[in-house]
């Protein structure tokens, strides 16, 4: 186990961040965090990459108990690009280089990682190493940014959404040296990203998140409120369109329902017997169909402000004949709806 | 209009001539400068860079008073000086008032809030992402700080420049604390003030011609670090 959290806390201003009872990360794969704004993405992704302590629990690296003073050396293996990342205000070979130098390396292995590192983010030592930070366009900045830790080959790679402001060619680009980085060095992958078609295609596991904790491993349907009372132990809530959903249980403070998607069954038309009586009947449209790791089909249906994503075997899929575009029908329990 | 162009012919023929009572004042400006500017930074960036970088009790106040004295009247400044300096002042023994040294005591008071200000400014507004950032490459400690100074280095120069330009162009502290006196603690701007109420245009003229020159420089330079800073 690379990385053991138990009972993680982290507070801004008192207000609680992050809460995560117990997550565990294993070496070398890739995992996609998941979630809304403000859940805590980025928080435990600070943490995981040293640069915060959590207020509260305790954080195992490498089977060892990871306190404040050690957080230096094991930044020494850990390393993340950031969201807002910026590149040092020097040339791109020195920007590469600098965490190198920072290792002490000798100067022959420093002109090898910086080549390799380059051409791993598609930019040649040639026509890039002596331009300075200010010739280089958006995409390609960020593409040093990420050469930058490359050269590295550190334990650990964090990444927060690093193709949120980048061109195609460099989203491909940062996404083919990110899945190399893992095959060629083992390297633990811990990334969000707003490609989520990409994410679960390459994620060994994907960690949902919300209102600052783990709601699942895997997608998560995440419904807000505000609910209606409807009966006993029912609640509802009325979509722009007319339709309604039902789930049942007793409604928490955060007013929010999770639904796994692997409770949702879809439906290419209204059988007798279904939305009678306490099913969830809901029209939406196929927006999209993503193959995941396990074989199965990850497919996302708009409900009006509404989407949802519902793991579908692929012979059923083939047996409706489901394609993007297409009218279906989402149907689960309420009881299936837990509340967060 | 005829004293005007006659004036600026005049200026011309000395400055071209070399003449001695111009670059004395021109030698005086630079000199009490240059050394003001440098003391200015070697006392104002350290605690500028405190100011910016590290959280204390009060650090909001003094951010307050230090923002307040970047608008210092100059006369002001060479009246404190001059109590502090002349022979009844706690510092009158050491001699400094109508010498260069009391101009350029001026002129360090003057240069201070603004180098405190916006280096501390530049440090605040690199620490955060540059900090991760390093810190994400493995930088530590003494280097972890270097490194965060060395990529304030356009703000930091940006404030050098910012004081060089207030510091050179004031004449109130430098007349009441140097005394105008000619060969010794006549400064460009003192000259200037002092030729023009004679009438002798030619000198201020020519001394005006050098201050520009000065200015563009200083503006060059200023507006070459705020391009470097802004394509960060």
């Amino acid at each position: 186990m690379l990385y053991e959290l138990n009972e993680i806390k982290r507070y801004y201003n008192e207000r609680c961040a992050l809460s995560i009872g117990y997550l565990t990360i294993e070496q070398g794969k890739i995992y996609g965090l998941v979630g809304p704004n403000g859940s805590g993405k980025t928080t435990l992704l600070r943490i995981l990459a040293f640069l915060d302590m959590p207020d509260a629990g305790s954080i195992y690296y490498n089977g060892s108990l990871v306190l404040p003073q050690l957080m230096p050396a094991l930044r020494r293996e850990v390393t993340m690009l950031l969201q807002n990342t910026r590149l040092l205000t020097r040339k791109v070979k020195d920007n590469v280089a600098f965490g190198l130098k920072m290792r002490h390396m000798d100067s022959n292995t420093i002109k090898h990682r910086v080549k390799e590192a380059l051409e791993m983010v598609g930019l040649s030592v040639k026509d890039f190493a002596n331009r300075q930070w200010y010739e280089l366009s958006g995409g390609e900045a960020q593409r040093v940014a990420l050469a930058a830790r490359l050269a590295l080959r550190p334990k650990v790679l964090l990444l927060d959404e690093p193709t949120a402001n980048v061109d195609t060619v460099s989203e491909t680009l940062i996404n083919e040296a990110v899945v190399r980085a893992k095959e060629e060095w083992k390297t633990t992958i811990i990334m969000v990203s707003h490609d989520l078609s990409w994410l679960y295609n390459t994620a060994d596991e994907v960690i949902s998140l919300w209102g600052g904790r783990v709601v699942s491993h895997g997608p998560e349907n995440v419904i807000l409120g505000p609910w209606e009372r409807v009966g006993d132990g029912l609640y509802c809530k009325a979509l722009k369109d007319g339709q309604r959903i039902y789930v049942s249980g007793t409604p928490s403070s955060s007013n929010a329902v999770t639904v796994s998607p692997g409770d949702i069954t879809l439906l290419s038309s209204v059988v007798n017997g279904y939305g009678e009586s306490a099913y969830n009947l809901l029209r939406g449209l196929v927006t999209q169909m993503v193959y995941s790791n396990d074989g199965l089909l990850r497919v996302s249906v708009a409900l009006g402000e509404l989407n949802l994503v519902s793991l579908v075997d692929k012979d059923y899929i083939k047996k409706l004949d489901i394609y993007p575009g297409m009218e279906v029908y989402a149907s689960f329990k309420p009881s299936a709806a837990k509340w967060l | 209009m005829d004293y005007i162009f006659e004036g600026i012919r005049e200026a011309f023929v000395l400055l071209m001539s070399g003449d001695e009572e111009v670059y004395s004042a021109v030698y005086a400006t630079l000199k009490a400068s240059s050394l003001a500017i440098l003391i200015a930074l070697l006392i104002g960036f350290p605690l500028g860079f405190f100011l910016g970088y590290a959280d204390f009790p009060g650090k909001r106040f003094i951010r307050s008073v230090v923002d307040t004295l970047l608008a210092l009247p100059t006369v002001l400044v060479g009246l404190w000086v001059y109590a502090f300096i002349s022979s009844r002042g706690p510092l009158g023994n050491l001699n400094l008032l109508f010498t260069l040294k009391g101009v350029i005591v001026g002129e360090v008071v003057l240069a201070l809030p603004i180098i405190m200000a916006l280096s501390a400014q530049a440090v605040e507004e690199l620490d955060l992402s540059v900090r991760d950032t390093l810190l994400t490459l493995g930088a530590t400690g003494k280097r972890l700080v270097l490194d965060i100074l060395w990529e304030a280095r356009y703000g930091i120069l940006m404030a050098a420049v910012t004081a060089y330009g207030r510091i050179i162009s004031e004449v109130g502290s430098a007349s009441m604390l140097g005394g105008n006196i000619k060969w010794r603690t006549r400064t460009i701007t003192t000259a200037m003030a002092f030729e023009t109420n004679k009438g002798q245009f030619a000198m201020g003229i020519a001394l005006g011609l050098i201050l520009l020159l000065i200015a563009f420089l200083v503006n060059g330079t200023l507006a070459f670090a705020k391009r470097r800073r802004q394509t960060r």
